[in-house]
């Protein structure tokens, strides 16, 4: 998949609009200065819109794209293409190729007397949707088409490049409308745009068959997004297996699980689940041990012991462990990580500690984020009391501190298999370079799918969906891998 | 054969031999010089630190006993920084020299990708030792690795390719940990432990 870099341009300046709404500029200043900050190399593709041009239907910027077609860029110019005039205009100028909207989508006797003229192979058709509907006209009004009788139209013209646009999602640094480029059904090659404002972004939208291409703008701009390392990224081999995890909640040394964190009820034996779900393919286990009293601390020791005796794969362990002494033990049961929360809240330095004395890997920062308005809070003590502390910032310290990974659990899904929470996990997901494992809501496929393409998560795990047998987990990767997830 | 397990204090002892176990060796664990020397079929295990790991050997005398095992035409296997402490050196906080028994030297990623590396990763492997491995998908902890060494038998990928196995003539050194990469490490396993 290329990586193409987007600039849009108002009045000589680079700029992008939130939501397509020129009340809501941000300026970037002098294009040349942009993209010699974001490290365009000569030869890249180039993505130009002519914001005014859009809007008054009258191209205006023409000078700028002849100065960066001059710098070696190969552009691809759009914005308010009305005609065969406008769109030579833009050739005339330097530009490889023309990028047309409007027209495409309104005016296909227009569209066909351009691709007839320049050839199919300099013309990119450009769809903006907003909720399913093709938008025209900078995006100010609908077209007559739909999204599929414009999609086969120019098709049919022989155009072999499409850009579509999710202008509910452009600029707002949300992630990219996956489930809308893998609805598409069309031979021609898709360029993604809108929305893509994360390296995971990237790499989901390369994971997608029909998407050939994707457009980045504001993450680049903003430095979220490094084109070199993006380019170096699709181009590795997607050879890293994504991780399922099946969570056994341990409580008086049986498995146990319970609902919000309350109701709970016996699921057995833990050596067995364990055996089994290696067996099934688990990646990895998850054991929480939930006892209520210190006295029962020793037993869950016990079971992390008979756990590992029989266990080929890698053992997180969590809950309860306020020392590094409890940490200590716990390695020495047998478990390779182990996952601290409330007492890393209470303090911070235990991750720290921990990561100097037994590495990075063997520490898991445990968040359990519960929504508070528009933000997420940090919950303690199983979920039950608020710490007063942003579950996002925390997570952000808690890597800094040295946490190797982030078992990230949203108290509100737990347990009602209605999906994981995306917002949470996309807000640490942008944030921090470690794994996070998404904990909370699953439910279907599709859910553990979602955790990793639009959530950003590394590792997916479920507890009671798995116990319950509703969902094995070869169930799971074998979706994954038809979504072209890569898994183990 | 007996498998000789090297019960060093810088490695996950206790999980290597439940795998080799698993895997059907006839196990010994030992940190005695004489014993290992004397051994036909030898595993050494390592995590954490170079440096402290290699001091080990060297203070206690393992080092030598090693290559006169090696030298006797015995079999050995190191695993994670095992493998890397059979390599000639390795620049973790400095350079330090390594056992010498591979070719080539070991070094710090450079992708761009978060280091360690924490999790299951594919590799490409063709030689006897992977018999059997119907999926060459391994678990790997590690910041460091040899890269394009001469004796790789298998290779990976993190941010850029690196050597995930090497093989010279009876001495063979895996980067991931086979105790934890379910049945495949455990066919990795039993392939050494079967080797003769």
């Amino acid at each position: 998949m290329d990586v193409i870099p987007s600039i849009d341009l108002l009045d000589g300046q680079a700029v992008r609009l939130l939501h397509g709404d020129f009340a809501r500029v941000t300026a970037y200043g002098d294009p040349e200065t942009v993209l010699d900050r974001i490290d365009v190399p000569r030869g890249s593709r180039l993505h130009v819109v002519d914001l005014e041009a859009s809007r008054s239907g009258r191209p205006v910027e023409t000078e700028i794209v002849r100065r960066l077609a001059s710098r070696g860029l190969r552009i691809q110019a759009g914005g308010g293409i009305r005609s065969l005039a406008d769109a030579r205009t833009w050739i005339d100028a330097g530009a490889e190729k023309v990028v047309i909207g409007t027209v495409a989508a309104d005016a296909p006797d227009v569209m066909r007397a351009i691709v007839d003229e320049l050839g199919a192979e300099r013309v990119i058709a450009a769809v903006d949707v907003r909720d399913g509907i093709v938008r025209v006209g900078g995006w100010e009004r609908e077209a007559t088409a739909s999204l599929a009788q414009v999609l086969a139209r120019v098709e049919e013209m022989g155009i072999g490049e499409v850009l579509i646009t999710d202008i509910s999602k452009d600029g707002a640094m949300r992630g990219p409308s996956f489930a809308l480029y893998r609805s598409l059904r069309t031979a021609m090659r898709i360029i993604a745009s809108g929305g893509v404002s994360t390296m995971s972004d990237v790499v989901s939208l390369s994971r997608i068959g029909s998407v050939g291409a994707c457009v980045i703008g504001r993450a680049l701009l903003d430095g979220r997004i490094r084109l070199a390392e993006a380019r170096a990224l699709v181009a590795a081999p997607n050879a890293i297996p994504e991780r399922v995890i099946p969570c056994l909640d341990v409580r008086d040394g049986r498995v146990v699980k319970g609902v919000n964190f309350v109701d709970i009820r016996d699921a057995g034996d833990p050596v067995e689940c364990a055996v089994r779900y290696e067996s099934a393919g688990a990646d990895e286990l998850v054991i929480l041990d939930i006892s209520a009293t210190d006295a029962n601390r020793s037993t869950a020791l016990d079971v992390v012991r008979h756990v590992s005796e029989s266990l080929f794969i890698p053992l997180t362990v969590g809950g309860g462990v306020r020392t590094i002494e409890d940490f200590r033990a716990l390695l020495r049961a047998g478990a390779d990580r182990v996952a601290i929360n409330t007492a890393a809240i209470r303090d911070p330095q235990l991750i720290a500690d921990c990561a100097r004395e037994f590495g990075v890997q063997a520490v898991v920062l445990s968040c359990d984020a519960k929504r508070a308005g528009d933000h997420f809070e940090a919950m303690v003590r199983g979920g039950r009391e608020s710490s007063g502390v942003d579950a996002v910032d925390w997570c952000r310290r808690a890597e800094e501190l040295g946490a190797g990974e982030i078992l990230l659990t949203s108290v509100d899904r737990d347990g009602t298999n209605s999906g994981y929470d995306i917002e949470l996990l996309r807000a640490v997901t942008s944030l921090v370079k470690i794994g996070v494992i998404a904990s909370g809501g699953a439910g279907s496929v599709e859910h553990f799918r979602d955790a990793i393409e639009a959530g950003g998560a590394r590792a997916v795990l479920a507890a009671s969906l798995f116990h319950d047998r509703r969902l094995s987990i070869g169930d799971v990767k074998q979706f994954l891998a038809s979504e072209g997830i890569p898994v183990r | 054969m007996k498998t000789t397990l090297i019960d060093s204090p810088v490695a996950n002892v206790a999980n290597i031999a439940r795998a080799l176990r698993a895997a059907g060796a006839e196990l010994h664990v030992t940190r005695d010089a004489g014993e290992i020397a004397n051994a036909p079929k030898l595993v050494l295990p390592g995590v954490g630190s170079f440096v402290a790991a290699m001091r080990w050997l060297t203070e206690n005398k393992i080092d030598a006993a090693i290559h006169q095992a090696v030298n006797r035409g015995a079999a050995l296997l190191g695993i994670c920084v095992g493998h890397q402490l059979l390599f000639d050196r390795s620049h973790e906080m400095g350079t330090t020299l390594g056992l010498g028994l591979v070719r080539g030297e070991v070094r710090q990623y450079d992708g761009i990708l978060p280091v360690p590396q924490i999790g299951w990763n594919r590799i490409a492997a063709r030689a006897p030792l992977f018999d059997g491995v119907e999926n060459g998908v391994f678990y790997f902890v590690n910041s460091y690795a040899a890269v394009d060494a001469p004796d790789e038998i298998a290779r990976a990928d993190y941010g850029g390719p690196f050597t995930a196995a090497v093989q010279h003539q009876r001495v063979f050194g895996v980067q991931f940990h086979p105790e934890k990469s379910s049945a495949a490490g455990l066919r990795v396993l039993r392939n050494y432990i079967g080797w003769t």
